[in-house]
């Protein structure tokens, strides 16, 4: 693919001269490849990604583009993201539409981040930040209209969503229904729409020497309420094994301090509460998703059948987040 | 009578040399598939040691509670509380008995 990607980078980028001096293929999952791209432009060398469908998921193809426009929003709201350079919306370049952004520093590896990086008051904060600095964009916005309509009401739509995935999966599960219909009874008000991440955790940010260096993974970002990003965060599933409240790094109160520093308004404790007991949820019902794949036989792998053994746990924290609402 | 060791010993025993020998002369890349590895044999002696808990009609269960059968105020709704934790701690004493600790 050298050859035809040169030539429509070197129209992308503005340089007759540019050159690739390397590739190599990055760690990628069933649905992104990305590969490291050296390359020398204006006479300097320069490390990018490419990050394209693999050729087996072309229907998905365009999801691409919509990343494209997230991490062109986040970084206009001043959110540390790997700087998105260029898109390619033309399949027959190679084969795939892609984009090209710069590439950052760091390791995202939720287990290695927390035993190498917590403890530290200062990138709890800076996490904070970011959080509040996704929260700045706000609909309606033109470059974000395929993100479709706010939903009315966040919370509500949550649950509908989840007891929607629940029913198509197939098997009954009683005590994700006793947390629903708990978090039902006790849903908060709506709150005007932000943007919400929807996977902001350790694990999605790239963490060099201390510091974030990029917001990963904006795959499920939408309009939705601040705290689903708060509660999500700190949720006990999301903590790596530490006793860390914030993404197992460091204390609750430094993470709200860092997104108050940074403009954030911070929501009730409860209405994170709420969002946290949702946070388990959902995470519940993409891991019995998850382990659904190795059992039907779509997708064989040790990974996904030992997450379906995380169900029992997740929902032991469920009942005793329920009495607590 | 089968000739022993016993599935559950031989399970421990494999597990014990892959935690013991395997798993310190893998590349760095490759240790956490041998974790994987020993986390499931540790799931499923658990499980082989494991009593099966008398089971209701769970989708029937699940249909109630969502239409708030079980709400706090119904007639059902201590008891149903009490049945789920017990069915789950059942589950979690197989699957991760660390959360078991926590909730315990």
């Amino acid at each position: 693919m050298d050859e035809a990607l040169e030539a429509w980078l070197r129209v992308a980028a503005g340089d007759p001269g540019l050159t690739i001096t390397g590739r190599a293929r990055l760690s990628g999952g069933a649905i992104q490849q990305n590969f490291a791209l050296d390359v020398v432009h204006r006479g300097a060398p320069a490390s990018w990604v490419l990050r394209t469908d693999s050729t087996a998921t072309l229907a998905v193809s365009h999801g691409r583009a919509q990343e494209f426009a997230l991490l062109r929003a986040a970084q206009a709201a001043c959110v540390t993201v790997a700087e998105p350079l260029f898109l390619c919306a033309d399949a027959r370049v190679i084969g795939a539409p892609f984009f090209v952004m710069r590439r950052v520093a760091g390791m995202a590896a939720g287990h290695r981040v927390v035993k190498q990086f917590g403890g530290q008051p200062d990138l709890v904060r800076a996490i904070g930040a970011e959080m509040a600095r996704i929260h700045t964009i706000r609909p309606p916005r033109a470059d974000l209209a395929f993100l479709g309509a706010p939903p009315p009401d966040a919370g509500r739509a949550m649950i509908a969503t989840l007891r929607a995935r629940i029913d198509a999966a197939g098997t009954p599960r009683p005590v994700l229904e006793w947390g629903l219909r708990a978090a039902e009874r006790a849903c908060p008000p709506p709150v005007p729409p932000v943007l919400a991440h929807h996977d902001f955790r350790t694990g999605n940010l790239m963490i060099d020497a201390g510091r974030v260096t990029a917001v990963l993974d904006w795959e499920f970002a939408g309009w939705g309420d601040p705290a689903a990003d708060l509660g999500w965060f700190c949720a006990r599933c999301w903590r790596f094994g530490q006793a860390a409240e914030a993404g197992g790094l460091g204390a609750r109160a430094d993470l709200h301090a860092g997104y108050v520093a940074a403009g954030g308004v911070l929501p009730d404790a409860a209405r994170i509460a709420w969002w946290e007991l949702l946070a388990h949820l959902r995470w519940a019902v993409i891991a019995a998703d998850q382990a659904a794949r190795h059992l039907s036989g779509q997708e064989r792998s040790l990974e996904l059948a030992l997450t379906g053994h995380l169900l029992p746990g997740l929902e032991m924290e469920i009942l005793s987040m329920a009495e607590r609402l | 009578m089968l000739e022993r060791p016993d599935a559950a010993d031989l399970l421990a025993t494999a597990r014990d040399a892959l935690l013991a020998e395997i798993l310190p002369a893998l590349p760095a890349e490759k240790q956490g598939v041998a974790r994987m590895v020993a986390a499931a044999i540790a799931i499923a002696l658990r499980e082989a040691g494991a009593a099966q808990p008398a089971t209701p009609d769970l989708a029937q269960l699940a249909a109630e509670i969502r239409a708030g059968v079980h709400d706090p105020g119904e007639a059902g709704h201590d008891a149903t509380r009490a049945l789920l934790r017990a069915l789950t701690e059942a589950r979690a004493a197989v699957s991760d008995p660390r959360a078991l600790r926590r909730n315990g």
